[in-house]
Order: structure tokens, then sequence, then C-alpha cells
């Protein structure tokens, strides 16, 4: 036993760096002051260091703590996403007026941060019901006090607060969905879990009422509707590098947890005559169905709703609902494909989403408002910022040659692939109304006259360094997309999975 | 009915009702003293599974700590005593409808479901056989468990603290 747990220790060092860093943070944090950004510079150290422990551990496929969780690509995949985020998202708050105005809570700032990525790393590998339920509660309840961050502003208190209650429902669905399957199956690991569901003695009602309290759980975590209602209001109240954080980071662990959960429990290991890559679900459970019904929802409110936002914050917050939407079309097909179209999705929106809100921040702290109306010939006022900022819509829109392209591009191919015509058609329909209120933007700024006596914005060096490093993979891996087809194609592989 | 069903459903009374009160109850007080009776209903079922550690858990932590806990809360914070909670009931048809709906299908699913069920005889004292678990097989839940911990502790402090005007 001792060998074992010494051995998974030394496969556990990415978390294990977070949660030494977090304490760092807040010892360090305490002895240098607390006005001192300390904390923030021990939480960058500490993620970017984890981040790079988990790329050594490329390759590995193993279960660690009997099995609570694996080391597999495909978790490595999301904890390098994760990781990558996180770090933009600390750089991002260096320079953030919301952050940098409080700074005496940089400790709880900085420590909070490495807590939520601590969770994100391990919902990316949870394999046993228990595991997971932790990793979800230790993601939500460091993002629940981050989205109250500033307590002076009363929406961020107001997000802080409908977050919590959401997140409270949502998880007592889930513990509830969780309670069922575990009297269904007996077990919380989900290859038992599989294992039970297999032999077919299983009472199809009960698992069904399970799962959508579970997928409760997941949806909260994705904002997929019927259980956004929080997104909106907590992506408006929370400081923009909080909710950038969790429009990206947070969304792809939900899905990674998600995607390993649903493969992993309810896969058909022995089905026979499938094509290369393609899997089954267990018979009859069809899942996908229902994970279909979501996503055609999911993106449809998200993109008619976004339409008739004026705050640019809340429009993002409607087009991240749209785009879970997009990325769970990827999961309805059952096939390997989908599955790397979804990662191949992420990592193209892990610049395009954060670029996005990062000029929105940037915007801010000069004008203090993130109304569509602030944006009114600011093409004439900062060029630099407001080409970044079409780049990044038009590729959020999904129009070549950005990388938005790739992904769409991928998951439409992957969906065809499967023969699940009408849902590319939806997913497709949903993309041209997406294009209406993501080039209202870009008019504002290109073709309405600036108000008068209106000075040029200026942004200081490493701001433009920072949207210029999230600029230019946007538009190259439009170009040279296959290194990420590449990497997502090698990280579908999950551990004790074909 | 043996003994054993008359004390199971007793405490399953016991637990509902309290719970009723709980959730129906506009005086706060009241509410936090039927919730003192839920925690104890619950203690008491895990009796009767032979459940002694978690029965003891159960009272320790709950009833003994938490509950007080809230009580004072109660008592300490100015003007919650006499309040009125503003609790009005909104969209009372869909609601029924939704409830009935969800309650009809739960209620069904338990009923015809075969739960999975052990043969194995109940464990004497399951206090050692759970310590030895939560360092073996569960020790990465465990000790993340304390992490979660420390993350609300921190976050508890953020929000509660009293800041001067800068």
């Amino acid at each position: 036993m001792i060998e074992q747990i010494l051995h998974s220790l030394s496969l556990f060092l990415p978390e294990t760096t977070l949660t030494v860093f977090f304490c760092a943070a807040i010892i360090v944090g305490l002895v240098a002051g607390r006005t001192s950004r300390a904390s923030l510079y021990v939480a960058l150290i500490g993620i970017a260091l984890a981040t790079w422990f988990a790329i050594q551990q490329a390759g590995s496929s193993e279960g660690i703590f009997t099995g609570m969780v694996v080391v597999d690509p495909f978790a490595t995949f999301f904890k390098l996403l994760i990781g990558m985020s996180a770090i933009v998202i600390l750089l991002f708050s260096l320079y953030s007026a919301e952050v940098q105005s409080t700074a005496h809570r940089h400790i709880e700032y900085g420590s909070l941060l490495l807590a939520m990525t601590l969770g994100m790393f391990l919902m990316a590998g949870s394999t046993n019901l228990l595991m997971m339920v932790l990793a979800i509660e230790l993601t939500s309840l460091s993002s629940y006090v981050l989205a109250g961050y500033t307590r002076e502003a009363t929406d961020s208190s107001e997000a802080s607060l409908k977050y919590i209650i959401y997140g409270a429902v949502s998880t007592g669905l889930m513990l509830y969905g969780v309670s069922i399957l575990f009297g269904l199956t007996g077990a919380t690991d989900f290859y038992n879990i599989n294992r039970a569901l297999a032999t077919g003695s299983v009472n199809a009602t009960a698992l069904l009422v399970a799962t959508i309290m579970i997928v409760a759980g997941f949806g909260y975590k994705i904002s997929a509707v019927p259980f956004h209602f929080w997104t909106p209001d907590v992506y408006e109240g929370a400081p923009v590098t909080i909710t950038a954080f969790l429009s990206v980071a947070s969304k792809a662990a939900g899905f990674a947890l998600m995607m390993r959960f649903f493969k992993t429990c309810f896969i058909d290991a022995n089905a026979l005559g499938l094509p290369a890559g393609m899997w089954a679900s267990l018979q009859g459970f069809e899942w996908n169905k229902l994970l279909a019904i979501l996503s055609v929802l999911t993106m449809t409110l998200g993109n008619l709703v976004a339409v008739w936002q004026n705050n640019l914050k809340r429009l993002l917050a409607y087009s991240s609902i749209a785009h879970a939407g997009y990325m769970l079309m990827g999961v309805v097909v059952l096939s390997d494909k989908g599955l790397a179209a979804v990662l191949i999705y992420f990592i193209v929106y892990l610049f395009m989403n954060l670029g996005a809100f990062y000029v929105v921040m940037l915007v801010a702290n000069k004008t203090g408002s993130e109304d569509i109306d602030t944006y009114k010939g600011l093409g004439y006022r900062s060029p630099l910022i407001s080409v970044a900022m079409v780049v990044f819509f038009i590729s959020l829109a999904g129009i070549p040659p950005t990388a938005g392209f790739i992904g769409k591009l991928f998951l439409f191919a992957a969906l065809l692939d499967a023969k699940w015509i009408w849902l590319a058609v939806v997913g497709a329909l949903n993309s041209v109304i997406s294009l209406y209120y993501y080039v209202r933007v870009v008019r504002n700024m290109f073709l309405r006259d600036p108000e008068r006596n209106a000075e040029p914005v200026v942004f200081s060096a490493p701001q433009v360094v920072i949207v210029l490093a999230l600029l230019i993979p946007t538009i190259l891996f439009g170009l040279f997309y296959s290194p990420i087809v590449e990497l997502a194609n090698a990280s579908v592989v999950m551990f004790g999975m074909k | 009915m043996d003994l054993y069903a008359v004390v199971f459903y007793a405490f399953a009374f016991i637990t509902l009702a309290a719970g009723a009160i709980v959730v129906f109850s506009r005086n706060i007080v009241h509410a936090a003293f039927a919730l003192l009776f839920a925690f104890f209903g619950v203690a008491g079922l895990y009796v009767l599974l032979m459940a002694d550690f978690l029965a003891i858990t159960q009272l320790l932590i709950y009833v003994g700590g938490i509950l007080v806990l809230v009580l004072f809360g109660v008592m300490l914070t100015s003007n919650t005593i006499d309040v009125q909670m503003k609790t009005s009931t909104i969209q009372t048809f869909p609601a029924v409808l939704i409830v009935a709906a969800l309650a009809g299908t739960l209620i069904g699913i338990f009923w015809s479901t075969d739960w999975k069920t052990t043969t194995d005889p109940p464990i004497q004292a399951t206090a050692p056989k759970i310590g030895e678990m939560m360092l073996t097989s569960y020790l990465l839940p465990f000790e993340i468990a304390s992490v979660v911990l420390l993350v609300a502790l921190v976050g508890a402090a953020m929000i509660a603290r009293r800041e001067k005007k800068a």
C-alpha cells in the first residue's frame, strides 16, 4: 500500500505543486504585507511550474491513488489548457484596474486562483464519483469567492450570491443523482459503474433520472441551458479577469469531466462491428440524444439572447453559452473524431475568448464602461486594439482565415461523419445568428464616428504584448492548424479505454 | 411489524416532519430548532443502519456543533429574531405540476428499482475500518477535503472581514 501511495505521489506532482503554492501564497502574502503583489507572483510561479510538470507527464497513462484519479493524455491535455489560461489570467490581473484597486486582498486573489486551478486539474483526471464531487466543490467554492472579489461594487456581491445559490442547487441535484447511481450499481469508480451497467440488470428509468441530475452539475459548470441562469449576471458582476477565467478554464474542466464520465461509464465496451474511432452507448440508454437536445437549446438560446445585449460582458457571456452548445455537438457523436474536435475547439477558444475579454478589460480600464456605445469610433482612437478585437470576434463567429473557423470546421466534419445532419444544420444556422451580434460591435468601432473631442486611447507596451500573444495564435492556427489537430488527436486517449 | 420497522418509521417521521417545519416556518428561530430534530432523526437512521461512527459524528458535528453555531448566529445577529421572512409563493400552478411530476417519477423509481444490496453481515465497529480506509484507499479524497475546507476558511474570512475605507 505504501509503495503504491508513494508511486501515486510521484505522478501527482502538478497537483502537489499547486497545493504547496496555495499555502505558500498565503504565507508569503502575510510576510510581504497586505498591499504587496507578492501573492500574485507566487501564484504565477506555482501555476507555471504545475503546468510544466503536467507537460512532463505527457504519454503516461495510469490510475493513481487506488483509481481516484488518472493521469492520461486526455487529462494532461486539459491540465495544459487550464494551466495556460490561468497563467494568462494572472498576467491580465497584473494590469487590471479592478484587481489592482483592491491591493489589500491580493493574498486571497492569488491563493484562491491556485486553489481553483487545483480543483480544475482534479476535475480533468477524476474517475471516481467521490473525487468528481470534491473536485467540482473545490473549483466552485473558490470561484464563488473570486466572483465577489471586488466587494465594493454591488453587482460583484450580487454576482457572488447568485453564483452560490445556483451552485448549491445544482451540486445538490448532482449529489442526489450520484447517490441514485451508486444505489443502482454499488460502485463509485467509473469503470466499475460501467461493468455493473453492462450486465443490463439496471432499471433504465432510474438510470435516466440519475443521469439527468448529474448532468445538472456538469451543465452548471459549462453553463448549458437550462442550467445557465447564473452566467450573464456572474459574468457581468465579477471582475473581468475572473469572468474570462470562468468562461475558458472552468468550462474546459467541466467538459473534461463530463466527457470522461459519459465515455467511461456509459460506453458499450463489447459492441461489435463499429468503424474505427467510433463507440457505442450501452443498450437501451442513449444519453447522447439527451446531450443533443441540450446542445441545441444551449446554442440557440445563447445566440438569440446575445443579439439583444448592449453590455459587452453580458454579450460575451451569452456568446460563451452558445459556444458551450457548439462544443456539446462534438460529444453527441460518440466518436474519437468528435472528442478531438472538442479539444481543437478548446485550444482555439482559449485564445480568441481570452483575447476578446482582455480587450474588453483594457477598454473598461480606460473608460470605466463596458457598454457597446463606448466602442463607437474606437477604431480611430486605438487602431491596434480595435483590429485585434475584430479578429477575435470574427474568430468567435467562425469565419476564415481565423482559428475559430478551424474549430467549427472539425466539429461539423465530425457531425457529418456520424450522420448527425440535422444537428450540423442547426449549428450552422446558429453561427449565422452569432455573426450579427459580433459584427454589431465591429460596426460600432469602425463605421461610427467617435464622439467629439474624444482623444486617442493609448495602451502600455506590456498590454500590447499580451494582446499580440493572443492575437497571433488566433490567426496562425487558422492557417497552420496541423499542430493543434495532431495534439488533439493524440490527446483523446483515455486511461482504460480502447 | 417488528420492532425494527417501528423504530425506523418513528425516526423517518421525526426527520420528515421536522424538515417540513424547517422549510415552511416563517420564524427563523422555530426553523433552527426544528433543524435539531431533523438532524437527530437522521442520526437515529444511521444507528439503525449499524453505522455507529456516522451516527456519533452526526450528533457531535451537526447537532452539537453546526446547529449551536446557527442558533448563536441567529441570537447575535440583531433584528433577526422577530423578523418575518419574506416568503411568498409565486407561480403556484406550474410549481405544483413540476413538483408532482418529479415526486411521482422519484417515488416510482424508488418503488420499482432493484437496488444493489449487499449480503455481507454488518460490521460491528465501523470506526477502525473507516480510519484505515481514509488513510489507504480514500487517502486522496480525504486530503483534498482538507484543501476544500481551507479554501472555505480563506473565502469566508475574505467575505466577512470588515475593512476600513481607504
